[in-house]
């Protein structure tokens, strides 16, 4: 070994081994650690699900608007023309009944509206020929 | 070079990555376990080491910006880890990384996984009592025979430097066969 030249020397190697079959097995091993392709595609099925959901939702939604709006025409309030008419002929509402109905506003509202000034009474009693007949009467 | 864009364009996309990634380890994982185990010296090891490289080699594949080659990017991962490994495992046992390495070789006879004569285990022993970089540089040429070129953009020294550091190398473990 005095003149020892690695170089001169035949190759001396690293004399590691390594099971049998090692390297047979090796691929699979990590092939079964790596991050799975079948989550992937689970992942992108259930996002497409998600907007097959929402395109079915807003079809529905589509599709109930000229329901919804044919329908809430019959199911809106009376209006207040058909009201008065029912008021009117409905011989069954006493005076008693409306007046309980009307609140205190509704009474001041009507004051004011009667308070007319003695001028406009002269005039129209003036104005009304018939008048001293009812007097009469 | 065309062809290995070729390649890493398969890697990357889903459809062909599963057979791409079993050609990429049909190639490079007796490489890369016979430069593992040249520095972490146990199969067991090198099982452990060699798996983590793969898995991070796909986990970072899509960051892989081919400014290297496949070849020297997968063999500084694996260094990486190698070494990382060795002086986890050496800290763990309350020692440092050379005498961890010393050790190891000294009990190589009984390790069921290698089967080396006298000569074979004195040069283990030589190359081991080496400064790491040297120690390195020494496997990765001798052992492994991979080229300057190659082993340049694998560990980011020049041609040069690295001639220099196998020279050095050479020599101590020349003068530790004559003495020893």
């Amino acid at each position: 070994m005095n003149h020892f030249k690695l170089d001169n020397e035949p190759k001396i190697t690293s004399g590691f081994t390594t099971p049998d079959g090692y390297f047979d097995s090796f691929s699979e091993k990590v092939l079964a650690q790596l991050p799975k392709q079948e989550t992937k595609v689970v992942s992108i099925f259930s996002s497409r699900k998600i907007w097959y959901f929402l395109a079915a939702a807003v079809v529905m939604l589509m599709l109930s608007i000229p329901i919804y709006t044919k329908y809430s025409v019959n199911s809106e309030e009376v209006d207040s023309a058909t009201l008065e008419n029912y008021i009117a002929y409905q011989s069954t509402i006493s005076e008693d009944e409306i007046v309980d109905l009307l609140e205190q506003e509704d009474l001041d509202k009507m004051k004011l509206e009667l308070n007319v000034d003695d001028k406009e009474i002269e005039e129209a009693l003036n104005s009304n020929t018939n008048l001293e007949q009812y007097i009469i009467d | 070079m065309q062809d290995e864009k070729d390649f890493i364009q398969e890697l990357l996309n889903p459809k062909t990555q599963n057979i791409a990634f079993q050609k990429l380890l049909r190639d490079y994982q007796r490489p890369l376990y016979n430069h593992i185990r040249s520095i972490v010296l146990n199969h067991d090891d090198t099982d452990d080491v060699l798996q983590n490289t793969f898995i991070k080699v796909f986990r970072y594949l899509k960051d892989f910006k081919g400014d290297s080659k496949l070849f020297s990017w997968m063999y500084r991962i694996a260094t990486n880890e190698a070494i990382t490994f060795i002086n986890q495992k050496a800290k763990r046992n309350g020692t440092t990384s050379e005498a961890l390495q010393t050790k190891i070789v000294d009990n190589l006879k009984a390790d069921t996984y290698f089967d080396g004569n006298e000569i074979q285990i004195k040069l283990q022993k030589a190359v081991a009592l080496l400064p790491e970089k040297q120690q390195l540089v020494f496997k990765m040429k001798y052992y492994e025979e991979i080229k300057y070129e190659d082993m340049s953009e694998v560990l980011g020294t020049s041609v040069g430097a690295l001639k220099a550091s196998y020279h050095h190398a050479v020599k101590k473990i020349e003068d530790f066969m004559k003495t020893n």
